[in-house]
């Protein structure tokens, strides 16, 4: 389907090009660029690049064509034949053949080179911390002493900020503590790959031997399900050796026997659900509930089940549901925007600067100093007959 | 990645053909403003190479310099336009051959 799309778009990509090219009206070969143009627009699409598509069809068929169909009015340029014959006529042959030699390059580059052999990289890493460590009012989470989050209350979630893949020592401290001198609450070696998003998930009773850190992973991958989800429920019930997670409404069973400090990742396809949580085996009275999840598609979706100690030595449950937007969606204009303001600034200053350097030098390569004196010669499209005496490229019309 | 989508090299092969095309108007064609539109040819030939590379590598740098490369079209496009009204009041031609001296 997509490849049928890719070819008939190619292909009128193609024969625009060709017919731009070969075309002797100007206006009509300005046309058809805009047409070629807009096959571009469209494939940039395909390729996931929806902001760039804009930009290609904003920038290139509206601001320059525009300006190049302006020009050639202007100028009365349209229909320019050659009257001479070319002193070059060797080019020709000359550039077919260093097309075909050039072609047969890069078709072999393509034929043995490596560019599909390698393995695609995947999206940057994305971490976000998420407290459930009863007894802890707000913690300050580490990754090899480098913070990823500071004072995050107690069922809080940070937003997701990308990190460098590689291994780290995870380790958390009570909010406000100097992480050289003071020990850590809690610390766990963890591996953040490409591809991932990572909800470092603390979860126990502080002091208590069943305290940990969990690693809970998303898979930052929709290239195939459209309309799918991916979510995460993390056991974080110390009391709670195995646990089922059950969509009550269409009575099935999510995630069956999760023991307490895992995570499980899976599927699901968007829409409202009910969701219950039960001690495994037994299906009288929920744990937990969840009801009237409303789950959207290309989401990323974490439930982590923890309980809270009251005052009373009595326990609440706490039920920390988060849906986020997938963190990289890949070529959109938020993606865009941040790259071009984090690891792109000085060569947009640059550009910007090119730019205003440009507009001056357009203003003042066709500012005419003899204006107010040769006023006949302004009117460049149709001089008068007096003025035309040698003009061997322009026909006039 | 998904199977549905169209495998890398046909977009390279496309963008190289349209580079081809855009670099014999540039050489042969004579009309100096259509020899100005095969270089817009190219730089988008460019453009679409480097975008279906930053698909297949997941990497938004190639998106970035496909944005500076419009960018730096844009100025191109002004500054050369501005350069071709000026030839063509002192010359009253554009055909790239008659301009081969500095002389105005």
């Amino acid at each position: 389907m997509e490849l049928t799309l890719f070819i008939i778009v190619g292909a009128i990509a193609l024969i625009s090009a060709a017919l731009m090219l070969i075309g002797e009206n100007a206006v009509y070969s300005a046309l058809f660029l805009i047409l070629n143009l807009l096959c571009i627009a469209f494939l940039f699409l395909m390729l996931s690049a929806p902001f760039l598509a804009m930009v290609q069809i904003t920038v290139y068929t509206g601001a320059i064509m525009v300006l190049f169909l302006f020009v050639i009015m202007l100028l009365g340029a349209e229909r320019i034949v050659p009257t001479v014959q070319s002193r070059f006529r060797w080019l020709a042959p000359a550039v077919v053949i260093m097309a075909l030699v050039f072609l047969v390059t890069v078709s072999v580059a393509l034929i043995n080179g490596e560019i599909t052999k390698t393995e695609p990289r995947k999206a940057e890493p994305q971490v976000r911390v998420v407290h459930a460590l009863d007894g802890l009012a707000s913690l300050d989470m580490y990754l090899d002493g480098e913070p990823v989050a500071q004072d995050v209350q107690f069922s809080a979630v940070t937003g997701f900020a990308p990190w460098r893949a590689g291994e780290y020592e995870l380790t958390i401290f009570e909010a406000g503590a100097d992480p050289a001198s003071a020990d850590a609450l809690l610390d766990q070696p963890v591996t953040i790959e490409r591809g991932k998003a990572y909800s470092l998930t603390a979860i126990g009773r502080v002091g208590a031997p069943g305290a940990r850190l969990v690693a809970a992973t998303h898979t930052l991958d929709f290239s195939d399900k459209k309309d799918g989800l991916r979510l995460v429920v993390v056991n974080a019930l110390p009391g709670r050796a195995s646990v089922d997670v059950r969509d009550e409404v269409y009575d099935e069973v999510l995630v069956s026997a999760l023991a307490y400090g895992e995570a499980h990742e899976f599927e699901l396809s968007k829409g409202e659900r009910d969701v219950a949580l039960y001690t495994t085996g037994s299906q009288r009275t929920p744990v937990s509930e969840l009801p009237k999840q409303a789950l959207d598609a290309n989401t990323l979706v974490l439930w982590v089940f923890a309980e809270q100690r009251q005052p009373d030595n009595s326990f609440t449950d706490v039920v920390i549901s988060l849906q986020d937007k997938a963190p990289t969606s890949f070529g959109s204009p938020t993606h865009i925007g941040r790259l071009l303001f984090t690891d792109y600034v000085l060569p947009f200053e640059l550009v910007a600067l090119l730019l205003l350097v440009a507009m001056i030098g357009a203003i003042v390569l066709t500012h005419d100093s003899q204006a107010p004196r040769q006023t006949v010669e302004r009117r460049l499209a149709n001089p008068p007959p007096g003025l035309e005496q040698s003009a061997p490229g322009e026909t006039g019309d | 990645m998904g199977s549905s989508e169209v495998a890398v090299e046909l977009y390279v092969l496309l963008s190289a053909v349209l580079f081809i095309m855009g670099a014999m108007g540039v050489v042969l064609r004579r009309n100096a403003i259509l020899v100005f539109m095969s270089v817009e040819l190219m730089l988008n030939a460019a453009n679409l190479a480097l975008a279906a590379f930053a698909r297949q590598w997941a990497s938004g740098s190639g998106h970035l310099v496909v944005f500076f490369v419009m960018t730096v079209a844009a100025a191109e496009v002004a500054v050369g336009l501005a350069l071709i009204v000026t030839i063509f009041r002192t010359k009253k031609s554009i055909d790239i051959d008659t301009v081969h001296m500095f002389k105005g």
